[in-house]
């Protein structure tokens, strides 16, 4: 009995941290939305280019961990901020559709390039972090020390996310200019390049969730798939609450890891899409609408 | 507004002119560089997709939904097909209900737009493909999950299709029967109410049009068409997985309607050809580039992409449409 509590409260915590990437992807794409109205259907690719950007640096070119890190991430927003200035910026106003192929192109031109370097697309890498492979033991449990990291860099940086959007004068802009584009522009914000900043943003963020992601699956080509994971996230957050994207998140990583545990095998990977098209058919507003009331009040 | 008629007008006599040397000058350069009998293999491919592009045309082009699990259409017809052609069926037959469990698979695809719109439909269409996908994965005893089907010939009565003429032959009539249909159809009204609903859902609900309804028509011709294309792939192809209509194979349709141009029928042709002849187009390219350059795997991929990116930023109509 105890054991069996043991093994279920390893999968709620492996689900949880798995739930935290979902939710920072989903995160980064509900932040893009919000903010320009652009489907983006890079996020994965993105966070796979961050995870190999860090890489590359860190072993590729022997900088220490901490560093390679750091500007791979701020690689990535810059990117992100050059894609948003040279092409992404010709998908504003136009139908949801063109953005969706706009963005699945530039992705697969960014898969493309990374698969064009042979070291990259032949194995799978391993970021050294110095808690890898490592367990903690909360009271009697025993839990994966990357599951913890992932944790607790999530609520790191949805800290730093909330103060940067509550405290700031860049983050209220951004915020205005996500409620109403037109009104933030009578008030002086300058929206392209909030539209900028967005897209540095979530490109960073991406970036954030491939590093996190990395001890936990490894570096490899196809780790972006797991954006596939969070659409249904971010539907069900919502579309556009930035908290119900991240709670959306856990709460389907939460839903995969016991379906795994308790249901037949495979039948784990489709939980969240069907989840999805449930509360999309029971509350085709009305789930979306009420994590937004919630998320409103936790933004306040 | 209309799809076909200010082409049609537009200078028509010019632009079959331009399309027939196109085409002659494209053949010629195959047939050259690809030998007679594999670039008929190739034109067996561009009917088949283009087959299943005249669905996304339809739903996209015309009705204005975002399908994202049109592959998981195709893999219908493609499944359907192989599994009755094994058990005994003739071909015909399986045939016709490939295309009906396509219309079946379309018309669940479109239950949801019933309450759902935009791109909260577009997630459930995703959610499907990846459900149908994972349901061939894992229903192995009758799909045989991920280690996919060997499938037979096809045969028409006393005559196997097993040469790449007759293929071509045969899909290149099946395409001009399918382009004719929905020709009549986006001519007719259910045409005029898919237009109206893709540019004003509320103005068209005014007019009359059932709005639901016209979108789940879109969607099971779609689905139907899809279904078309899977049957015929699969023979074609002759060996069926799960992974072969996944996602990618989704996207690979929308931009070939994108490119060829969502709003015209034609589209679907021209939008075919790209895309088969991208991955020709960087075999080619492999003999110029410097071989360290050349052997790696993504250039293609590169190349695709590129090309989907460039047709949106500078020509957004694609081939078929025109400088709107």
């Amino acid at each position: 009995m105890l054991r069996r509590m043991i093994t279920f409260m390893q999968v709620l915590v492996s689900g949880f941290a798995t739930g935290c990437i979902y939710g920072l992807v989903a995160l980064s794409f509900v932040l893009i939305y919000k903010a320009t109205e652009t489907v983006s259907f890079m996020q994965g690719e993105l966070l796979m280019v961050g995870a190999f950007a860090v890489l590359a640096l860190n072993v590729g070119a022997g900088w220490p961990l901490w560093l390679a890190a750091l500007c791979g991430v701020a690689g990535m927003v810059v990117l992100g901020a050059v894609l948003e200035r040279s092409v992404l910026r010709r998908a504003i106003g136009q139908p949801h559709l063109t953005a969706v192929l706009l963005t699945f192109g530039l992705g697969m031109m960014m898969r493309g390039s990374v698969t064009t370097v042979p070291a990259a697309s032949h194995s799978m890498h391993r970021l050294p972090f110095p808690f890898a492979g490592e367990t903690l033991t909360v009271g009697p449990v025993p839990v994966a020390a990357e599951h913890v990291a992932v944790i607790v860099a999530t609520v790191l940086l949805a800290a730093a996310l909330t103060l940067f959007f509550r405290h700031t004068r860049a983050g209220l802009a951004l915020r205005a200019c996500s409620e109403n584009p037109r009104i933030a522009s009578l008030m002086g914000v300058s929206v392209s390049r909030m539209h900028t900043l967005a897209w540095a943003l979530g490109a960073g963020l991406a970036a954030c969730a491939g590093l996190m992601l990395a001890p936990v699956t490894f570096v490899h080509l196809n780790m972006g798939l797991i954006a596939l994971k969070a659409f249904p996230a971010a539907v069900l957050g919502g579309m556009t609450s930035l908290p119900g994207a991240l709670i959306a998140g856990i709460f389907l990583g939460i839903a995969e890891a016991i379906a795994g545990l308790m249901l037949p095998e495979g039948v784990k990977d489709i939980v969240p899409y069907a989840l999805l098209m449930i509360a999309l058919l029971l509350f085709p507003s009305g789930i979306g609408a009420a994590f937004a009331r919630g998320g409103a009040r936790l933004a306040r | 507004m209309t799809g076909q008629a200010p082409t049609l007008r537009g200078g028509f006599a010019r632009r079959v002119g331009l399309s027939v040397i196109v085409l002659c000058a494209l053949s010629l350069l195959a047939v050259r560089h690809l030998g007679l009998d594999y670039a008929l293999g190739q034109l067996v491919f561009i009917f088949t997709y283009a087959i299943a592009g005249l669905g996304v045309v339809l739903i996209v082009g015309q009705s204005g939904q975002i399908s994202l699990g049109q592959g998981a259409l195709i893999a219908l017809g493609a499944y359907v097909q192989t599994l009755l052609v094994l058990r005994g069926v003739p071909v015909p037959v399986a045939l016709v209900l490939a295309i009906a469990v396509g219309c079946a698979g379309g018309w669940i695809a479109s239950l949801p737009a019933r309450r759902l719109g935009g791109l909260y439909f577009a997630m459930s269409t995703l959610a499907f493909a990846l459900i149908v996908e994972e349901v061939l994965v894992r229903w192995e005893s009758m799909t045989r999950g991920a280690a996919g089907l060997l499938v037979p010939d096809a045969s028409i009565g006393p005559w196997l299709l097993n040469a790449t003429l007759s293929q071509a032959l045969v899909s290149g009539l099946v395409f001009l029967i399918a382009l004719g249909c929905c020709r009549r159809w986006v001519a007719s009204r259910h045409g005029r109410a898919w237009r109206a609903v893709r540019d004003d859902e509320v103005a068209a609900a005014a007019c009359g049009v059932d709005v639901a309804r016209c979108k789940a028509q879109a969607f099971v011709i779609g689905g139907g068409l899809s279904g078309l294309a899977g049957g015929l792939y699969a023979h074609w192809i002759g060996f069926i997985s799960p992974e072969q209509f996944g996602l990618f194979l989704s996207f690979e349709l929308l931009m070939l309607a994108f490119i060829g141009g969502a709003r015209h029928l034609a589209g679907a042709f021209w939008g075919a050809l790209v895309i088969v002849a991208i991955p020709q187009a960087n075999a080619l390219l492999r003999d110029l580039l410097p071989a360290e350059l050349a052997r790696a795997a993504g250039v293609e991929a590169i190349m695709f992409g590129a090309v989907i990116v460039a047709v949106i930023l500078f020509r957004p109509q694609g081939i078929a449409g025109g400088k709107a």
